[in-house]
């Protein structure tokens, strides 16, 4: 079974930053995904493009460079994953980063394991359905 | 050698980060020799269990995540050398590996640091999930 953490704004933030409070939780949490990749477990650290722009994200940034080599891969906003998205932002009236948020979590296949690494786990759970996951609250 | 391996290391690793992150439509044949029966093994697993689509997928996607592990722990390791309030210790890392998996254990994040307190006393090199195992040993045992 494959499994899928996802980044919010808050949690790219504080990776990137060594000052921010929560610095130490998220490279502690990098850190156990590295440990799990030695094992073999299929995992994948990402971050969904509309996250990365609310955060000021720029990969070309030397800034970022931290995240950037940490294979924080980006998760797109697609076509479905858009209209997904706009529905979501819709009904809940989310940020835009929330709902693609929102979007990559629903479109994720019933056997993925998904855990969602968060600042604000209410609305990650209003914008993620009745989708099953693990929410990581920092 | 030193000066050699400490310039030369981060591009490497960035070299290997870079073609990880191509796409894997290009192929090679290659000719590895492995232990017989860990083919065998891993074409049972594979047959009779699905745990990958063929015996090519499954070698691919392990080697994938041991490369990206490599990758990562340098990373890590060099973050921590310019950082080292960012150097996680063993309690954080039980939390941090329980908040990942949504253990239970993940709500007392207290009685995880003492168990990692306990445990590397005698284990210095206990694993995240070892503390796990004792704490949640020691919550069983105290019900």
């Amino acid at each position: 079974m494959s499994w899928i953490v996802v980044l919010d704004n808050e949690a790219v933030q504080a990776v990137q930053n060594p000052a921010h409070p929560k610095h130490r939780q998220m490279v502690s949490l990098a850190q156990v995904v590295a440990s799990r990749k030695r094992r073999a477990v299929s995992v994948e650290v990402a971050v969904p493009t509309a996250v990365r722009v609310e955060a000021g994200w720029d990969r070309t940034s030397p800034a970022w460079v931290f995240p950037n080599r940490l294979r924080i891969t980006d998760v797109p906003l697609d076509t479905a994953r858009a209209s997904t998205a706009a529905a979501i932002r819709h009904r809940i009236g989310v940020s835009v980063a929330d709902a693609h948020l929102g979007a990559v979590i629903q479109s994720t296949s019933a056997g993925q394991q998904i855990t969602v690494v968060t600042s604000d786990p209410g609305d990650i759970r209003l914008v993620a359905g009745d989708r099953d996951m693990t929410v990581v609250a920092i | 050698m030193w000066y050699s391996l400490v310039v030369e290391t981060p591009a490497v690793i960035e070299r290997i980060s870079e073609l990880l992150d191509r796409d894997g439509l290009q192929t090679s044949n290659t000719s590895m020799r492995i232990p017989t029966a860990l083919r065998d093994a891993a074409a049972l697993a594979v047959g009779e269990l699905g745990v990958a689509a063929s015996t090519t997928a499954l070698t691919t996607a392990a080697l994938r995540a041991t490369l990206e592990a490599v990758v990562m722990q340098a990373v890590l390791d060099a973050h921590y050398e310019h950082h080292p309030k960012a150097r996680p210790d063993l309690g954080d890392l039980a939390v941090a590996a329980a908040e990942l998996d949504g253990h239970p254990l993940a709500a007392e994040p207290e009685r995880l640091r003492r168990a990692a307190a306990e445990i590397v006393e005698k284990h210095p090199d206990a694993s995240p999930d070892d503390v796990l195992l004792w704490a949640e040993a020691r919550a069983l045992s105290a019900a």
